[in-house]
């Protein structure tokens, strides 16, 4: 009985000197300086030609293009993950993602919760409007029976809720779901930038109308958590340095060669 | 320990779940704002009155439906079960969201259907109501032969027979699974948010893309939820009491 003690002691002790070694092993492949740790970049992959898949899956885009040049000024492995937009902001707060490079426009309301870098594109809130519809004028808009669609989460769904007060506000968590809706005539407008409103319009030429004119202007910038300071700082670095480089016209004439000519003839603000 | 009342030991382990679910929620980083939810309370109470109808209304059209399939199913004109049979594989084969999408955007768009809220509870009954078929008819099919057989026997009508002996034993053996059924249904109704009707799970996303408080929007959606289901669930058990026949 003793011997067989001895024995058990023997082996417990044996057993837990190898989950040591083995931990403490681990634990010095896995503990690298903070540089080297993957860089995971929250976006909605639903928003052409920002961010989308390809058809392989993969993901590509304007956003994608940026992210990975990111990833190779600050010498990270970039990790997209693909989250819904409106989920976005919490994902970062809770440290699932580091940065969000969504398209997402800087507003105060947003500044309140996390930070942002200096902004890297000027866009504005524009109208898909359907061919049937009464509206002739962004002025048209905020009338009693006119119907509007938004996308949740946006910054046209924030305007919508604040400052139409007499048009009727319809909420949907798909932009193709919105599109849908103003084709077929179930609401008589869907406020979103003004990309997105020149892409749907000229992919359905015949049943919209688009009013490009913004309401308003906004910036798109790279959310970050508030206090992240250093990784904004290397941010704002990346992208001046992105900016000179010429990167920016690159992703402008890969992605958008019509859209961008169309915009700067007519004088409608879009640039990077 | 077997002394304890039911109630209480409902209690105890209700408070333990939610001490649980408590100290889960204490883990998440940052403070709590449940300022930015309080002002958007009165939009908590429009999207919980919206669920509230859209599931009353779904409600008593799929037991009805289900009832009218059932009986389709229980033909015995071939072509007349085809029509239930198909009806209940495509509808139950099919997600929910895919139905809503098709039905609203294509169907209800080509019969020239507008109203958001009707085609939202048509297309939420008409999947419960698949579902409601099947247990009907399933409870219906586990009643034995020979019931039918002896109310006939002793001079029963067929109508009498169904009515005063198959019924009560056929409703019996639904309600847990039709009070199951309806519970669902009140869950899937959050659903129609992808056609923009503005119900509560809707509403309580809206409140957490203006206040970025997650947490402090969900949770009251769940206890809205919680509201409805509740009451259902426990009328369903004080029914199965009522129509036991050994206590």
């Amino acid at each position: 009985m003793q011997l067989a003690l001895q024995g058990a002691n023997q082996l417990l002790t044996r057993l837990a000197q190898a989950i040591l070694i083995t931990f403490l092993a681990v634990a010095g492949m896995l503990s690298p300086s903070e540089g080297s740790q993957p860089l995971h970049v929250g976006m909605e992959l639903s928003y052409p030609p920002f961010e989308m898949t390809d058809t392989g899956g993969k993901p590509t885009g304007v956003s994608v293009r940026l992210a990975e040049a990111l990833g190779e000024y600050l010498g990270r492995e970039v990790v997209i993950e693909n989250i819904a937009f409106d989920g976005l902001i919490p994902a970062l707060r809770t440290g699932t993602i580091d940065c969000i490079i969504s398209s997402m426009t800087a507003t105060a309301e947003r500044a309140r919760s996390i930070a942002f870098s200096e902004p890297y594109l000027t866009t504005g809130l524009t109208l898909l409007v359907g061919k049937d519809s009464p509206i002739k004028s962004a002025d048209d808009l905020d009338q009693p029976g006119i119907r509007v669609a938004v996308k949740i989460g946006t910054t046209a769904h924030k305007f919508a809720a604040r400052d139409l007060k007499r048009a009727q506000v319809f909420v949907l968590n798909r932009e193709s779901a919105a599109v849908l809706e103003v084709i077929q005539g179930k609401v008589d407008a869907f406020i979103y930038d003004s990309l997105s409103i020149y892409r749907h319009h000229r992919r359905h030429p015949d049943t919209t109308r688009a009013f490009l004119k913004p309401i308003r202007e906004e910036t798109w910038a790279i959310g970050l958590r508030k206090g992240d300071e250093e990784l904004r700082q290397q941010i704002n670095g990346f992208l001046k340095q992105f900016r000179a480089d010429g990167g920016f016209e690159k992703l402008g004439n890969e992605f958008l060669p019509e859209a961008k000519a169309f915009f700067t003839k007519n004088n409608i603000p879009f640039y990077f | 320990m077997q002394q304890m009342s039911r109630t209480l030991a409902h209690t105890i382990v209700a408070l333990a779940f939610m001490a649980l679910l408590t100290l889960a929620c204490l883990q998440v980083p940052g403070e709590w704002n449940w300022s930015g939810v309080w002002e958007y309370r009165q939009k908590f109470l429009q999207g919980w009155l919206v669920t509230l109808g859209l599931s009353l209304a779904a409600l008593v059209l799929s037991v009805l439906i289900g009832l009218v399939v059932a009986l389709l199913l229980a033909a015995r004109n071939p072509l007349v079960e085809a029509v239930g049979r198909i009806y209940v594989e495509l509808i139950r084969g099919t997600p929910l969201l895919v139905q809503l999408l098709l039905g609203f955007y294509v169907i209800a768009n080509a019969v020239g259907l507008e109203n958001r809220f009707v085609v939202g509870t048509l297309v939420l009954a008409a999947f419960s109501g698949a579902y409601m078929a099947e247990i009907f008819r399933g409870g219906l099919d586990a009643i034995p032969k020979t019931q039918r057989d002896s109310a006939r026997a002793i001079g029963l009508t067929r109508w009498q027979s169904f009515r005063l002996v198959i019924l009560p034993q056929a409703i019996r053996l639904v309600l847990p699974a039709v009070a199951g059924q309806l519970v669902s249904l009140i869950k899937d109704s959050s659903l129609l948010s992808v056609i923009a009707i503005s119900e509560l799970t809707l509403n309580a996303q809206e409140v957490n893309s203006f206040t970025y408080s997650t947490l402090e929007s969900y949770l009251p959606l769940a206890v809205g939820y919680l509201l409805l289901t509740l009451p259902l669930s426990a009328a369903s058990r004080r029914l199965e009491m009522a129509f036991r026949y050994e206590r």
